[in-house]
């Protein structure tokens, strides 16, 4: 057992964990933060455990919650603001860019970090970009058109610069 | 046209933004990993290591003696107190050698992978540490893994008692009798000798199907006043209830399966009736304690969602002028183990073999299959169900026919398509309705053929291959009860259940349990455009045995069809009564027909000024149920059946345009267009992504997945490394048209799609592949199609022009 202190979302947990305990257990189970999924053997392959540590997408289930013992997790309960939809998080609704939604909270972490770095991707860049998320149901179209549309939202808040 | 079809609003096809997405996109979806009880305890199965060995002895006592650790179950603790499969509400009328197993394996395992025990513990990591002090003894025995030789008289057995490992065979054409059959053969035959081409070949599809992202979990909750409480990831929670209530032998009333409302994706995968179910059912009510299984990637892809896997020995008959005369196909399947419920393997194949004529006048078929049991994970239904690999052999040959007589593929296929419907078959399938030639023709127009021939012609002089590929596909627009009942024991109809509320809400109960379709948003839309409410003024429950009406489940494309078809006619007698008893408060004499629901009110069509609120009327009739008409009570609820007379399609065709480096082998896939005939479209949003996720599941079938076994049987694609799922650099965009036709026989002209829509895939990829090799003669006849593939048939093909 280890005592960690990992704001997760914004606020701070402090929890006695086993020191083989995953990150994604760790999320799922002791804080309730179910959003974020399981969806390999923690092979770290699907993506669908996606989450930010300090602002970086990272797959928790090939992280101990030792390892985020003093840094900042962000889950996809902690991608809206004061009960507004991030502007990925709309497009993938307004796009249709997802079914079953279990592979979208990944997806969503992933593409939130991937658009920090790239506000103006082209087709090729996103679909690239996605690589280390699978989803099985929507053939990735409905997902890549949410993801361009989001970017230019986002460059337009921003006054399209960059 | 009836009245149902006249006042259906603007929301019948809109493409509204999902209902279900909110709480999705925000991480508040409820999957079942997702649900907890009380003193919840973790299950885990320890699982055969080998594909076919004896049980001499299994020792669990060091497990037990793990602190954490609350029971463990084997084959011996369990084979007295729980039925053993089959019962009847999980076997086909069809004719087989069912196998009798236990949940558990009893005295021998049969595929790596089946379960041997179950570990019950307090924690799901002691649980995993316990699995790992259960030895068991096994005396290891001759493995049997080819289908062909699994059905030689001195092959070993996979299920003793059986006598065979032949589990079905069936020929279905000619009728009933052996004689007809025969007779039949021999006017085929006849055919084929006095045809002017016959193209012959071995074709033959790997096993692969549609893993959904999530895997399978059950969480069961026992106590004795109540029984059992299942909440199981299945498309059919009615049939895991009554099959739960045979093999438990726990009374019916004492039993309720629910399935959550988020589900990971089904395919298909969640259909059968699995052993799994069983054990966690059995574990809570031995233990009096909530028992949750959550099943690990790993053991899912040793289960579930391996299909295809078929041997298709193909003949086709056609004169040299373009005319397909006859199609004989004599069709293997390696059905794997079979103890699965409802399906075992074979009920796939079955249906692809029925499938194989798709939309092409045949004048005779001679078409047979036989089943052969090994020691692999059964086959378990994936989308396109049983005809992936029979489409994708008769898709190829009809490309190898337009080749040897020397005309444009696309051409041939449109000469041959059956010109108008109703049309049944040589195997016996009814096509209800639809128009071929013009889902067929706006392909065409948008693929622009003799534009992209141009454009081959000229990068052929700079030493650039590229290829186009068509292909087909007759789909079934949901399972009418006359093919479900032969096929799966169960009724096909579709129910809801349409309650409205004082406060003129709605809220719709279906007994099928989707799985990210969007059903909440579909059904929410056929209700409002027919009470002329908003659609967020509706709400929908599925999959929850407890409050929903019988439904057969969420399979073979049944909520478009058969579905919202029920909800429709529910909707329909509510409106009767709604207006009966408004025309008697407005003292007029009138009846539905009369009135409009729009906009939230109920307007009178003679005379404007006599209208009232929707939900004034709907509250007058359920609360204040006095000076009511002659005969008529209070209250607003309505459950409705929906069954066609007939089994019903939808149709659909693909082009696709690659380029193939001939060095490598390597092939890029430029361009996918579609033509679709859906029927009247509920959300075209859902719709596109229908096809969107069906079609790039069909490419990665075709391309990448495939699951491999040892020549001991092991298997070695249990994780995703190895299992490879397309992934979104992987596959290109996708066109999508339509050329609908409302279909018929549903009161809103809806057709259930989506399901079969994976199966003409691999045949338009792999004949663009062969279309860009035209100039070598390449001619692939196996999937999975991979650059390797090519390029030894471009090795082998130059060799032959040297
Ligand atoms: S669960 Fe972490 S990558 Fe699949
Ligand atoms: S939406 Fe189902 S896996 Fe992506």
């Amino acid at each position: 057992m280890k005592t960690i202190s990992v704001t997760v979302n914004g606020s701070v947990f402090e929890e006695d964990v086993p020191e083989r305990l995953l990150l994604v257990d760790f999320l799922r189970d002791r804080l309730a933060l179910t959003g974020t999924h399981v969806g390999c053997t923690h092979e770290g392959v699907c993506g669908a455990c996606t989450v930010h540590l300090d602002g970086e997408a990272v797959k928790s289930c090939m992280m101990l919650a030792v390892q985020a013992d003093g840094h900042a997790v962000t889950t996809v309960e902690g991608l809206a603001r004061d009960d507004r939809l991030s502007a990925l998080q709309e497009a993938f609704a307004r796009h249709h860019g997802l079914q079953c939604g279990y592979c979208t909270p990944g997806i969503l972490m992933n593409m939130t970090d991937f658009l920090t770095g790239n506000p103006d991707p082209s087709e090729d860049e996103i679909r690239h970009g996605l690589i280390g998320n699978l989803c099985r149901c929507t053939g990735y179209v409905h997902i890549v058109r949410a993801v361009k549309d989001a970017a230019r939202v986002l460059r337009e808040n921003t006054g399209g610069a960059r | 046209m009836s009245s149902v079809e006249k006042q259906a609003g603007d929301w019948l096809g809109a493409r509204l933004t999902r209902k279900e997405d909110l709480r999705l996109v925000t991480g508040q979806g409820r999957y079942l990993a997702d649900l907890v009880l009380p003193g919840m305890l973790h299950a885990l199965f320890v699982r055969s290591e080998y594909a076919h060995a004896r049980i001499k002895s299994i020792d669990a006592s060091e497990a037990l003696a793990l602190p954490g650790v609350v029971a463990v179950y084997t084959g011996a603790d369990i084979k007295d107190s729980v039925k053993p499969m089959p019962q009847s509400v999980v076997l086909p009328n069809l004719p087989a050698r069912y196998p009798t197993f236990w949940p558990l394996a009893t005295d021998k395992v049969k595929f790596h992978g089946e379960p041997v025990a179950l570990i019950v513990a307090r924690d799901k990591y002691v649980a995993e540490d316990a699995a790992e002090l259960v030895y068991v003894d096994y005396e290891e025995l001759p493995v049997i893994l080819d289908p062909e030789r699994a059905l030689a008289a001195d092959s070993p057995l996979v299920h003793e008692e059986d006598g065979s490992n032949e589990i079905f065979a069936m020929t279905l054409t000619g009728g009933e009798t052996p004689e007809g059959q025969a007779e039949n053969a021999a006017e085929v035959e006849k055919i084929f000798q006095a045809a002017d081409v016959v193209v012959s070949e071995r074709f033959r599809v790997h096993r692969t199907g549609i893993t959904p992202m999530e895997p399978r979990g059950v969480l069961c909750d026992w106590n004795d006043a109540d029984g059992l409480t299942a909440w199981i990831t299945t498309q059919r929670p009615h049939i895991d209830r009554l099959a739960l209530i045979d093999i438990l032998d726990i009374p019916g009333e004492q039993v309720r399966v629910i399935a959550p409302r988020d589900q990971g994706g089904g395919f298909g995968v969640k259909a059968p009736f699995y052993r799994e179910n069983i054990m966690i059912a059995y574990a809570a009510r031995a233990l009096k304690r909530p028992v949750r299984w959550v099943e690990s990637r790993y053991e899912s892809l040793m289960n579930v969602g391996q299909e295809r896997d078929q041997i298709n020995d193909l003949e086709i008959a056609a004169s040299k002028d373009g005319k397909l005369l006859a199609v004989r196909n004599h069709g293997l399947a390696d059905n794997g183990v079979g103890t699965t419920g409802v399906y075992w393997g074979f009920v796939m194949p079955f249906l692809g073999a029925v499938e194989l004529p798709n939309a092409y006048t045949w004048e005779r078929g001679d078409v047979r299959l036989r089943v052969a049991t090994t020691n692999k994970a059964s086959l378990t239904p994936s989308r396109a169900f049983g005809h992936f690999p029979t489409r994708f052999a008769l898709e190829r040959a009809i490309d190898m026919v337009a080749h040897r007589i020397g005309m444009e593929p696309a051409e041939l296929r449109r000469r041959n398509l059956v010109p108008s419907l109703p049309y049944t078959s040589v195997t016996n399938e009814y096509y209800d309705s639809g128009d071929f030639l013009r889902v067929w023709d706006n392909l065409l127009e948008r693929a622009d053929l003799p534009a992209f021939r141009a454009e081959q012609a000229a990068a052929r002089k700079q030493g650039r291959h590229l290829g186009i590929g068509f292909a087909c596909g007759v789909e079934l627009s949901g399972v009418a009860s006359e093919l479900l009942v032969p096929m799966e024991n169960q009724p096909g109809y579709g129910a809801a259940t349409v309650r409205l509320d004082p406060r003129g809400k709605v809220m719709v109960f279906g007994g099928d349990a989707p799985g990210g379709q969007g059903h909440e948003t579909t059904t929410a839309q056929v209700v409002a455009s027919l009470f002329g409410i908003d659609p967020k003024d509706v709400v929908v429950t599925t999959g929850d045995t407890g409050t929903t009406p019988f439904g057969a489940g969420s399979i073979g494309a049944r909520a478009g069809s058969y579905f919202v078809s029920a909800v429709a006619n529910a909707c329909q007698e509510l409106q009767d009564k709604i207006t009966r008893i408004l025309a008697h408060d407005l003292q007029i004499e009138a009846s539905r027909q009369h009135f409009e629901f729009k906009d939230g009110e109920v307007v009178y069509l003679g005379d404007s000024s006599k209208r009232k609120t929707f939900r004034d009327i709907v509250e007058r009739i359920i609360m204040h149920p006095i000076n009511m008409p002659e005969g008529e009570v209070g209250g607003l609820e309505w459950t409705a059946f929906f069954e066609a007379a007939k089994p019903m399609i939808c149709f659909n065709a693909d082009c696709c345009i690659v380029e193939v480096d001939v060095d490598s082998g390597n092939f890029e896939i430029r361009r996918w267009v579609t033509s679709e005939d859906v029927g009247t479209l509920i959300n075209p949003n859902i719709v596109d992504g229908q096809m969107h996720g069906a079609i790039v599941q069909g490419l990665s079938n075709a391309m990448f997945e495939e699951f491999v076994y040892d020549e001991q049987g092991q298997q070695l694609s249990a994780d995703f490394e190895h299992y490879k799922l397309a992934t979104a650099a992987d596959v290109p965009d996708i066109e999508i048209t339509y050329a609908p036709t409302p279909c018929p026989h549903t009161p809103l002209g809806t057709r259930g799609i989506g399901e079969g829509r994976p199966s003409s895939v691999p045949g338009a990829l792999t004949n663009a592949v062969c279309d860009a090799l035209a100039p070598f003669g390449v001619e692939l006849t196996e999937l999975p199609l991979r650059p390797d593939r090519v390029w030894r048939a471009l090795q082998a093909a130059r060799g032959e022009r040297r």
